[in-house]
């Protein structure tokens, strides 16, 4: 069972690469039109607009579709672009779970910038981590359903590097924002560990039935104690 | 957006890097002292140790200030530094010395290319960091011409020595710019 299914896998991505660099000639030329202008500057951020555009039109389709192809497909349609437009992509439903992952931590980034900056009194380290942690799980619930495929997807090999790059952008992010100061090895056992509890609170939410997704809150309040209480004995013993 | 993104890697790259060299510079100065704390040379290597004390806590803000990420490898530097410092510092003063003209001469070269890579980069943009790297080359470059002044050159082997220690010194550099 599971070599037939890496094998479906195999032939699906040799196919979309085969059709990768003509699509792509495709659906540039087609934007390209638009601004001749100053073609000059930049056709390389034309390019990224134009695959951020479809990309976002796509998310409303992953409740049906899920993070694939089709929802690709359905978003750049939407966009009144061809639908072989997804040959833009051509790790296909990743591309849009990366995309919903890095505009989620821009949002957050938003949040705790407003909640850091130009205030009297700074948030209590503890607290504003916990709230950050949450916030950023909140942004999953909308799309709770389809959730646990985008992190399979997130999972596979050929995309464990940009996982991980963007679950250490998050941390670096929150740790910022907490106001750390560490510039020794602590750098990299806060935002491990920390890490390590989004992580786990993030896979206690997939199965979490609770009103308001209550647990899993007191699930994540307890991993951080759990940090804490850790911190001191080390502490304690050192 | 590419531009920016490499002039981002590039000044973290610079960062992590320094940041880690002053680190061991710092505990190279460290281990000295604790050897011939007591000798003539004394009061020399405490001064050479003052400045560094500076370099660091300056690229400690810098850290910060840029979020650039320390480098993985710090605790190994923390005590190759240090056992550095001590093992030339066992060889006598003149040991000692050689073993500062050798990591400085490194450092100085070092901070010359950074240098001329954040020129080509942006002059305007990198005003600042560039300033604090020139100021830094200036004090490296003095504390090798003060190891040449205390009779570096008859430490034992000084050729060799002072070989592996650049070698070792140009090692360290290239990983801790990796990771």
């Amino acid at each position: 069972m599971k070599h037939y299914v890496s094998i479906t896998v195999l032939q699906e991505k040799l196919y979309i690469n085969g059709q990768n660099i003509r699509l792509t000639q495709i659906v540039s030329r087609n934007c390209s039109t638009s601004d001749q202008s100053n073609s000059e500057t930049s056709t390389e951020d034309t390019e990224y607009e134009t695959k951020e555009r479809i990309l976002r039109a796509s998310l409303p389709f992953v409740y049906q579709h899920g993070w694939t192809n089709k929802a690709i497909t359905s978003g750049a349609e939407k966009e009144g672009l061809p639908g072989v437009a997804h040959g833009m992509f051509p790790r296909g439903g990743a591309e849009l779970v990366f995309f919903f992952y890095g505009e989620c931590n821009q949002q957050l980034v938003k949040q705790m910038k407003i909640q850091t900056e130009n205030v009297e009194e700074k948030p209590k380290t503890g607290e504003f981590i916990k709230n950050s942690v949450e916030s950023r799980l909140r942004m999953i619930i909308p799309y709770m359903e389809k959730w646990p495929q985008a992190m399979a997807i997130q999972t596979m090999p050929q995309n464990a590097v940009e996982s991980w790059t963007n679950l250490g952008r998050l941390m670096d992010d929150i740790w910022f924002y907490a106001g750390d100061q560490s510039v020794d090895f602590n750098w990299y056992t806060k935002r491990a560990s920390l890490a390590g509890v989004y992580k786990s609170t993030e896979i206690y939410m997939l199965q979490d039935k609770s009103d308001n997704y209550d647990n899993t809150w007191q699930f994540l309040e307890r991993r951080l104690q759990d940090l804490t209480t850790i911190g001191k004995v080390t502490r304690n013993v050192s | 957006m590419a531009r920016q993104k490499r002039s981002r890697e590039l000044v973290d790259k610079i960062i992590r890097v320094d940041h880690a060299g002053e680190l061991g510079a710092d505990r190279i100065y460290q281990g000295q002292l604790a050897i011939l704390g007591n000798t003539s040379v004394g009061p020399v290597i405490k001064e050479m140790w003052e400045d560094e004390k500076i370099h660091l806590e300056t690229f400690n803000k810098l850290i910060v200030q840029h979020r650039a990420r320390p480098t993985v490898l710090l605790p190994l530097w923390n005590i190759a530094g240090f056992a550095l410092g001590a093992g030339t510092a066992l060889l006598g003063k003149e040991g000692a010395m050689a073993c500062t003209v050798a990591v400085e001469a490194v450092i100085g070269d070092h901070y010359n290319s950074q240098i001329r890579d954040l020129m080509e980069d942006d002059p305007e943009k990198h005003e600042e960091l560039l300033k604090i790297i020139k100021k830094f080359r200036d004090d490296e470059l003095h504390h090798h011409d003060t190891g040449l002044e205390h009779d570096a050159e008859k430490a034992p082997f000084y050729k060799a020595l002072t070989q592996v220690i650049k070698v070792g010194c140009k090692g360290a550099v290239w990983i801790s710019e990796k990771i």
